[in-house]
C-alpha cells in the first residue's frame, strides 16, 4: 500500500489547474479500462455480501420485524443495548466468551512459538519435514471430524483416554458432559487442531534470522540455551506481537464453530459464548434485533482491541499489521 | 521450507558437539516422535474400530489394530443413500465453489496488485475493512433471506466467493513477478487481461494450486453455512451428515438401520463415516504441501 502513492502523484505535473488532473484521471483510467472491468466482479461481491449486513445493522436500533421488513421497522434507539447489558444471561455468556478465550491464550498462544524453536533445531531434515507433514494435518480437518474424533476418544463407552484413566484405577470421567472439564476439552481439542499449522508462520520467521549469529555466539561459548534466549527469541519477537494483535482482535470470538459442534446442554452453563448465544436466541427464538445488537458489540470489540493493538504495537515496537 | 539457517550450524557441529548438545537433540526427536504419534493416533484407532466387529468395539478391546476384521462397515456406510446423498451435495459444492472462487479472486487481485491503478489504495482499504470489521451472524442471515437463497444450493458457495486473506496472497505473488515480463507483453500489443492469461497465470500455478487448496478444505469442511441456511435434507452436505449422526448416536435412527442389516456398532459407523469424509483431504494434501507451505509464507511475512 505504501508505494502506491508515489507513482500516483508522478504523471501529474506540478502546475496545473483541477480540469487537468481530472483530465489525466480519465486518461489513466482510459489505458487500464479493462482492469478496472475487472475490479466490478469483487467490489460487487463486497458490497452485497460484506457492506449489505453492515448495513443490517440498524436493525439493533429498531425493533425489527421480518414482515415491515428492515425500512419500516420502528426506530427505538439504545434500547437493546440498555438491555443487553442490564441482561444476566448476557452477562454470563460474556464471561464465558473472556474465560474460554483466555484460556486458549494462555495455553495455546506460547505452544506454536516452542515448538517452531524445537523443531527448528532438529538437525535431520527428513524427519523434521514428515513432522511438519504431520502435525500441519489436522488443520485440514473440519471441526465435526475433530469432534467426532474427540468424541469417540473420550466417550465412557469404550473411549480409549478413559480406558487407560481406569487401567490407571482411576474413575471415569464424563468429558462431554461434565462442567468442571468441558474446557479443558475445548481447549487441547483446539490445540490439537491448530498448533502444528500455527508453527508455520514462526519456522518462516526462523529461517529469516541470520546462521551467522549462532555461529558468533558459539564461539563465544553460548549454549544452545542460551543461543535461544539471546538470538532466537529476539529475532521472533516482531512476528510475536504481531500474531498476538491479530489474535487479540478475536478475543470474543472464542471459537464458535468449534462450541456449536461439541457442547450440548448439560455443559452450557459453562461453553455458551457470545457466538453461540447469538446463533441460538437470535436464530432460534427469532429475536432478531437484540442478538444483532449483541454481535455489534462483540465486532466494535474486536475492532478497538485490533486497532489499540496495533497502535501499541507501533508506539512501542515501531511497527504494526499496517 | 527453507532449511538453510538450519543445515549449517550442523556443520560447525562436529567441531563441538557436547554431550548436553547430543542430549538435546536426543529429547528433541522424543518430544517430536510423541507428538506426531499425539496427532496420528485418534485416526489410527478410529480405522481400527471401523474394520472391527461390534463385539469387539462395544468391549472396547479395540486400540491399534482392528479385532475381528470386517468391511461390512463400510460397505454399509458407502450404500447409505443419505450419505451418499451428502457427499454428493459436498463433492459439487467444493468443485463449483473453488473454480468460482479461484476464478473471482484472482480476477479481483490482478488490478490491485497494479501500483499504477488510480484508487487502487481505496479499493484495497475497502477489502481490507471487511477483515476488521462485519455485519455479523443476523444481518446476514437476513440478507441471504431477503435475496432469496435460503435452502438453495448455491448459499453454499455464493457468499464465499472472496476470502480476502486468500486474495492478499495471491496479489502479493502478482507483485513479486518481474515488471519487465509485462512490459514487453505491453510493446507487443497485449491488453492487461491478454498478459493476466497468458503470461501472469501460468507463472503462478503454485500459488493458485495453494489457493485452490484453501477453498476446496473451506468447502469440504464448512457445515455452519448448512446448519444455517440449509433444511431440506437432499441438500445436507456431508459435515452437516455426519454432525447429525454423531448426536444421533444412540437414536433409532441408527440402532434400526444398523441392527436389522449387521453385526456392526454405531460407533463403527461414525468411524468409517468420519474416514470417508476426510478421504478426499487426505489424498490430495501430500501433493499440495509442497505448495501451501510456500504459499503461506509468501501471504504473511511480507513487510
Amino acid at each position: 500500500m505504501r508505494e502506491s502513492t508515489a507513482p500516483e502523484a508522478v504523471p501529474v505535473p506540478v502546475k496545473r489547474g483541477r480540469g487537468s488532473y481530472l483530465r489525466q484521471l480519465g486518461s489513466d483510467v482510459a489505458k487500464d479500462w479493462d482492469l478496472y472491468i475487472a475490479l466490478i466482479p469483487g467490489i460487487a461481491f463486497l458490497l452485497l455480501f460484506k457492506y449489505a449486513p453492515m448495513y443490517g445493522i440498524i436493525i439493533a436500533f429498531k425493533d425489527f420485524n421480518i414482515f415491515d421488513g428492515l425500512a419500516a421497522s420502528p426506530w427505538v434507539g439504545w434500547e437493546h443495548f440498555e438491555k443487553l447489558f442490564s441482561s444476566e444471561s448476557f452477562l454470563h455468556v460474556f464471561r464465558n466468551t473472556l474465560v474460554i478465550s483466555v484460556y486458549k491464550i494462555l495455553f495455546l498462544f506460547p505452544l506454536p512459538i516452542v515448538i517452531a524453536i524445537l523443531l527448528n533445531e532438529l538437525r535431520n531434515m527428513a524427519f523434521k519435514r514428515t513432522v511438519q507433514t504431520v502435525i500441519y494435518l489436522p488443520h485440514f480437518l473440519s471441526w465435526v471430524i475433530v469432534s467426532g474424533l474427540f468424541l469417540d476418544m473420550l466417550s465412557t463407552n469404550g473411549g480409549i483416554v478413559n480406558k487407560i484413566i481406569v487401567a490407571l484405577g482411576g474413575e471415569p470421567i464424563r468429558f462431554f458432559l461434565d462442567n468442571s472439564i468441558f474446557r479443558t476439552v475445548l481447549v487441547s481439542s483446539a490445540g490439537w487442531k491448530e498448533t502444528g499449522w500455527n508453527t508455520i508462520i514462526y519456522l518462516a520467521a526462523l529461517a529469516g534470522i541470520d546462521p551467522g549469529l549462532y555461529e558468533a555466539a558459539r564461539i563465544d561459548g553460548a549454549n544452545k540455551w542460551k543461543q535461544i534466549i539471546h538470538i532466537t527469541l529476539p529475532g521472533l519477537i516482531p512476528i510475536i506481537l504481531l500474531m498476538f494483535i491479530l489474535r487479540l482482535g478475536s478475543v470474543l470470538e472464542a471459537g464458535t464453530e468449534q462450541i456449536l459442534v461439541m457442547y450440548n446442554p448439560s455443559v452450557y452453563n459453562v461453553a455458551d459464548v457470545i457466538g453461540t448465544y447469538v446463533y441460538r436466541i437470535g436464530l432460534g427464538e427469532q429475536n432478531y434485533s437484540f442478538t444483532t445488537a449483541v454481535g455489534v458489540f462483540e465486532s466494535v470489540v474486536a475492532f478497538i482491541l485490533i486497532l489499540s493493538g496495533n497502535a501499541l504495537a507501533r508506539k512501542f515496537f515501531g511497527r504494526g499489521i499496517w | 521450507m527453507k532449511n538453510s539457517p538450519a543445515a549449517k550450524p550442523a556443520k560447525s557441529q562436529a567441531i563441538r558437539s557436547s554431550v548436553g548438545e547430543k542430549l538435546f537433540q536426543a529429547i528433541n526427536i522424543v518430544i517430536f516422535v510423541l507428538l506426531g504419534l499425539t496427532t496420528v493416533f485418534p485416526f489410527l484407532n478410529l480405522i481400527a474400530k471401523s474394520f472391527s466387529s461390534e463385539a469387539a468395539v462395544v468391549s472396547g478391546m479395540v486400540t491399534l489394530f482392528p479385532i475381528d476384521f470386517q468391511v461390512g462397515t463400510y460397505k454399509y456406510v458407502a450404500s447409505s443413500s443419505m450419505f451418499l446423498n451428502a457427499f454428493m451435495v459436498s463433492v459439487t459444492v467444493t468443485v463449483i465453489g473453488s473454480f468460482l472462487a479461484l476464478f473471482m479472486t484472482t480476477l479481483a487481485a490482478y488490478p490491485l496488485s497494479k501500483p499504477r491503478l488510480r484508487g487502487r489504495k481505496f479499493f484495497i482499504l475497502m477489502y481490507l475493512f471487511t477483515m476488521l470489521f462485519s455485519g455479523g451472524l443476523i444481518p446476514t442471515y437476513l440478507l441471504i433471506h431477503s435475496l432469496g437463497l435460503i435452502d438453495k444450493l448455491p448459499v453454499l458457495f455464493l457468499p464465499f466467493m472472496i476470502s480476502v486473506y486468500n486474495m492478499l496472497i495471491i496479489k502479493s505473488y502478482f507483485e513479486s513477478l518481474p515488471e519487465g515480463l509485462e512490459e514487453s507483453a505491453k510493446i507487443d500489443g497485449a491488453s492487461n487481461m491478454t498478459i493476466l492469461v497468458r503470461i501472469v497465470l501460468p507463472l503462478s500455478l503454485p500459488v493458485l494450486a495453494t489457493i485452490t487448496l484453501f477453498y476446496a478444505v473451506q468447502f469440504w469442511n464448512d457445515y455452519f453455512t448448512s446448519l444455517l441456511y440449509i433444511n431440506s435434507s437432499s441438500l445436507k452436505p456431508l459435515q452437516l451428515y455426519l454432525k447429525e449422526l454423531f448426536v444421533s448416536s444412540t437414536d433409532t435412527f441408527l440402532r434400526d438401520n444398523v441392527e436389522a442389516n449387521l453385526n456392526v456398532s454405531p460407533q463403527s459407523i461414525q468411524a468409517a463415516s468420519i474416514m470417508l469424509a476426510t478421504l478426499p483431504i487426505l489424498l490430495v494434501y501430500p501433493f499440495l504441501q509442497k505448495y501451501f507451505v510456500k504459499g503461506v509464507l509468501i501471504g504473511s511475512v511480507k513487510g
